[in-house]
C-alpha cells in the first residue's frame, strides 16, 4: 500500500487524533493510531477506551487497507518536517516507511484487528447546535468540574436536554457553574447526561467559535459529536448528578452590585498573600463598602477596600478566593451582582444582563 | 521493656464468651455457608479440624460437619477491643494498637510505679481474663521484634519473657522464617546458602547479606542479633493508621476481597475516631500470590474519620484495580493525618446535607459500643458479603 499526502494537510487532523492518545498506556495498541484507507479517503482513529477521535482527510492511495502505527512518533515526524513537505507512506509487512525529500523513517506497526472499537452509539437521540453556542456553554462551566473526586459523577460536565433548551452544569461540591442556551431540541422529558472531564476538554478544543452547526448524538452510554471531517465519541459517566436546582440560592435582598473588572482586580491582588492551601479570604460588608482581607501562615496580610452598591446588613463571610476569581473570570458583562444570605450560606454571582449563567460558591469558615 | 499482647482466637473467643453454650464446640466466625464466604476466625477446637481463617466456608463445613458458624459482629469486637485497651491504659499511655486484637506497649516509664515489665504483663493478662473472660498471649522483651516473637512462640495462653541476656539463646535455634520480613523469596535465598536458623544468619558476613538482600540485608542481620530500633508509636504520633490481613489461602473473588476490605475500613475508621484523628489520603494495598505488591491511593477533598467516606474511597480504588491473579494480602490505610479539632478552615459543601448524618451514624455506633460493649450495629453490606 502506497500513500501520498502533504504534510500541511495531515498535520491538523493528526494532532487532533493524537491528543486523545495518552502518553502512558497500559497496552501498546493504545499508543498507536489506526489508519484506514478507502478510495481516496484516509481515516485516522485514536482512543484511550474512554474517548475516541476520528479524523478524515483526502489522500492519494493505490489500494485500500488498514494498519496501526505509533501516534506520538508519527506526529512528531510530521510536525518537524518543513512546511509544504510532500510525504509518501508505504506499508510492507509489519513496517511503515515514511519518506519526504531526503528523510526516511521506518516505523513499527501493529495489526489493525487489535485496535479496540468503541461500542456503537445505541438508539441515539440527535440534535444540532451552532458550534459557538456549545463552546460558550462549556467555557462558562467547565472550570467547576471536580477532579478525581470520590463522587465520580462530579468528575464531568452535566448536560441537560429540555424542550428548546440545552443546559450545562459543573460542580466540585464547593462551587457550581451553570449555563444554558436555546437549542432546537424536542424531548418528551428532560434528560441528563454526564460527560467525563477528558471528553469535555477534548470537545472544547475541537469546536470553534463559529455559526456552523455541530451534530450531536446521545446514546445510552455515549455521546458523539460530528463535525465535517471529525467525529468524536466519549463514554458517559454512569451516575446520578446531584439536584443542582436545589443548591442555587434565590436572588436575595443582600446584593453587592459593582464593576466586574474592579472586583476581579482587587481580589486578584489580595489573593497574592492568601494561604496557598486554603486560599481563604474574609469579606466584611457594610453600607456601600466591601473590605477584603487575607492572612497567611507567614503572618503577612492584605486588605482592599472597595466602593460598591450594597444596602444589606453589616456582616462578615469567608470564601476561597480562587472560586470567586474563577466565577468573575467566566462572566463577561461589565457589571456583576453578588447575592448573599449569611455567613453559612452560598452566594450567587451573576453578570448583569446574563441571566443564562449562574455561579454559586459555598463560603468557608475562617 | 516492650510488651506485645495478642488475643487468642479473638473474634471466636468473644462469641464463645457471649454464648457460653458454645464452649468446647468448634466455632468459626464468617458468613453463611450458602453464599460464597470465608472463615474470618476459628477457635482452637475448630483449628483441630484443620480449619483456619480465609478458608472458604464450604470447605470448613466439609472438614467439620458439626461446625458452629456465626456472623461477623465487627462492632462488638471493636467494643471489646476498647475494653482491652482500657486495661492497657491503666499501666501506660504508650500503646500502639496493630489490630483490634493486638498491641505493643512500651512500659519502660511505668516500671518504677508498677514493678517490672514482667509483673505488669502478668497483671494485664490476669485482668483481661478476670474482667473480660478472654485469654491473651503475652510476650515481654527488650524490643518490638522480640516481644512479638515471644507472644507467638507459646500461643495460645502464652506468657514468655525474654530478658536481655537470653536473647541470643532464644533466637539462635529459631528458623529464618521467624525473622521479620523473610517471606517466600528470602527464604529460598537462605535455603540456597544452606542457612536454616537465625543463629546461622547471625554469623553471615554483612557484605554477603547486602549482596543477597540489598538494603534489607543489614536490617535482617540486625534482627538476627535481636536488635530492633523501632519505637512504640501511639496513634497520636502515627503518620498513618492502617490495617491489613494476610490470607491463609490466596483469594480470587472480588466480592470476598471487598468484604474483608470493609472490615478493615471499619477498624481503621474506629481507630481514627478513638485517637481523634482525621486522614486525607486513603491507601489500598494488595499483595498478589507471586508477592508482587501494588498500592493505590486517593486524596480526599477534606480530612475524614467517617467510615462511610473512607469506604467509598477505598472501594473505588479496589474497583479500579486490575486483579490478574489471586490475592495474598489486602490492606487499607489513611495518611496525612490531622487532629480532628485543629482543622480550622472548613470549606462548605453544597451537597453536605448527607455527610453529618454519616458522622452521626459512626458516633452513635461508637457510643453504644463503648457503653454497652455488645452492640450489634454494623454495616449491612458487611453482612451481605460475609
Amino acid at each position: 500500500m502506497n500513500i501520498k499526502l502533504s504534510r500541511d494537510h495531515i498535520l491538523k487532523p493528526l494532532q487532533t487524533v493524537s491528543s486523545v492518545v495518552e502518553r502512558r498506556q497500559s497496552s501498546p495498541i493504545l499508543s498507536n493510531l489506526l489508519m484506514t484507507l478507502k478510495g481516496e479517503q484516509m481515516t485516522l482513529t485514536g482512543t484511550d477506551l474512554e474517548v475516541e477521535m476520528i479524523a478524515r482527510l483526502a489522500v492519494t492511495a493505490d489500494e485500500d487497507g488498514e494498519i496501526t502505527l505509533p501516534a506520538r512518533k508519527f506526529l512528531d515526524i510530521c510536525k518537524t518536517l518543513p512546511d509544504g513537505a510532500e510525504i509518501s507512506l508505504s506499508v510492507s509487512g509489519d513496517k511503515v516507511t515514511l519518506k519526504s525529500g531526503r528523510s526516511r523513517f521506518t516505523l513499527s506497526t501493529l495489526p489493525a484487528t487489535e485496535f479496540p472499537n468503541l461500542e456503537p452509539v445505541e438508539e441515539p437521540f440527535e440534535f444540532s447546535i451552532p458550534q459557538k453556542s456549545l463552546k460558550r456553554l462549556i467555557e462558562k462551566t467547565q472550570f467547576s468540574m471536580a477532579q478525581q473526586d470520590v463522587r465520580y459523577y462530579l468528575n464531568g460536565l452535566m448536560l441537560e436536554l429540555q424542550d428548546g433548551l440545552l443546559l450545562a452544569v459543573a460542580t466540585d461540591g464547593h462551587r457550581l457553574a451553570m449555563s444554558q442556551t436555546a437549542a432546537e431540541i424536542k424531548v418528551p422529558e428532560r434528560r441528563q447526561i454526564i460527560v467525563p472531564r477528558k471528553g469535555v476538554q477534548e470537545l472544547a478544543r475541537l469546536i470553534e467559535d463559529s455559526d456552523s452547526p455541530v451534530r450531536i448524538q446521545i446514546g445510552k452510554n455515549h455521546i458523539r459529536v460530528e463535525l465535517p471531517d471529525i467525529s468524536f465519541t466519549s463514554k458517559l459517566i454512569d451516575g446520578k448528578f446531584p439536584d443542582y436546582q436545589q443548591v442555587i440560592p434565590p436572588s436575595t435582598e443582600k446584593v453587592i452590585a459593582c464593576d466586574r473588572a474592579t472586583l476581579h482586580q482587587a481580589f486578584t491582588r489580595t489573593s497574592v498573600l492568601s494561604n496557598e492551601k486554603y486560599r481563604g479570604m474574609r469579606l466584611s460588608l457594610d453600607t456601600n463598602m466591601v473590605k477584603a482581607t487575607v492572612h497567611n501562615p507567614e503572618q503577612e496580610e492584605a486588605e482592599e477596600e472597595l466602593e460598591v452598591n450594597y444596602n444589606g446588613d453589616q456582616f462578615e463571610i469567608g470564601f476561597n478566593v480562587s472560586y470567586l476569581l474563577d466565577a468573575l473570570s467566566a462572566i463577561d458583562s461589565n457589571d456583576v451582582h453578588v447575592y448573599l444570605t449569611d455567613a453559612n450560606h452560598s452566594c450567587l454571582i451573576q453578570g448583569v444582563g446574563q441571566d443564562n449563567d449562574k455561579y454559586v460558591v459555598m463560603p468557608m469558615r475562617l | 521493656m516492650i510488651i506485645h499482647i495478642d488475643m487468642d482466637a479473638f473474634y471466636a473467643s468473644v462469641e464463645e464468651r457471649e454464648r457460653p453454650e458454645l464452649v468446647g464446640q468448634p466455632v468459626v466466625v464468617g458468613g453463611s455457608s450458602e453464599s460464597r464466604s470465608v472463615v474470618s476466625a476459628a477457635n482452637y477446637k475448630a483449628r483441630e479440624f484443620g480449619i483456619h481463617s480465609a478458608m472458604p466456608m464450604s470447605r470448613a463445613v466439609r472438614l467439620c460437619p458439626g461446625l458452629v458458624r456465626l456472623p461477623v459482629r465487627m462492632d462488638l469486637y471493636a467494643a471489646v477491643s476498647e475494653q482491652i485497651q482500657a486495661v492497657f491504659g491503666r499501666y501506660t499511655p504508650q500503646i500502639e494498637p496493630l489490630a483490634l486484637d493486638e498491641a505493643f506497649l512500651d512500659v519502660r516509664a511505668s516500671e518504677q510505679l508498677y514493678g517490672s515489665a514482667e509483673v505488669i504483663a502478668r497483671r494485664i493478662k490476669d485482668e483481661i481474663l478476670q474482667e473480660l473472660q478472654l485469654v491473651a498471649s503475652v510476650g515481654v522483651a527488650p524490643n518490638k521484634f522480640l516481644a512479638k516473637l515471644a507472644s507467638d512462640i507459646d500461643k495460645p495462653d502464652g506468657f514468655v519473657v525474654i530478658r536481655a541476656d537470653q536473647v541470643q539463646a532464644f533466637l539462635d535455634p529459631l528458623p529464618v522464617s521467624r525473622l521479620w520480613g523473610v517471606g517466600k523469596a528470602a527464604h529460598q535465598v537462605f535455603e540456597r546458602l544452606g542457612v536454616r536458623t537465625i543463629g546461622e544468619v547471625r554469623h553471615l558476613p554483612p557484605a554477603l547479606m547486602t549482596d543477597y538482600f540489598g538494603k534489607h540485608g543489614a536490617q535482617l542481620l540486625e534482627l538476627a542479633h535481636g536488635r530492633d530500633r523501632r519505637a512504640v508509636e501511639t496513634e497520636r504520633q502515627a503518620k498513618s493508621v492502617s490495617n491489613e490481613t494476610t490470607f491463609a489461602v490466596d483469594i480470587h473473588e472480588r466480592e470476598i476481597l471487598q468484604s474483608w476490605l470493609l472490615q478493615l475500613t471499619e477498624q481503621v475508621g474506629w481507630r481514627l475516631r478513638q485517637a481523634g484523628l482525621k486522614g486525607r489520603t486513603v491507601h489500598l494495598k494488595i499483595r498478589f500470590a507471586d508477592f508482587r505488591l501494588i498500592t493505590r491511593s486517593i486524596t480526599l477533598e477534606h480530612p475524614s474519620q467517617t467510615t462511610d467516606v473512607l469506604w467509598q474511597a477505598v472501594r473505588t480504588l479496589l474497583a479500579d484495580c486490575h486483579l490478574p491473579q489471586a490475592v495474598r494480602l489486602i490492606g487499607m490505610g489513611v495518611s496525612q493525618l490531622t487532629d480532628s479539632e485543629t482543622v480550622q478552615t472548613t470549606q462548605g459543601d453544597l451537597f453536605a446535607a448527607a455527610d453529618p448524618k454519616k458522622e452521626k451514624i459512626d458516633a452513635v455506633a461508637d457510643a453504644i459500643n463503648a457503653r454497652f460493649g455488645k452492640a450489634m450495629l454494623h454495616r449491612a453490606s458487611s453482612d451481605k458479603h460475609n
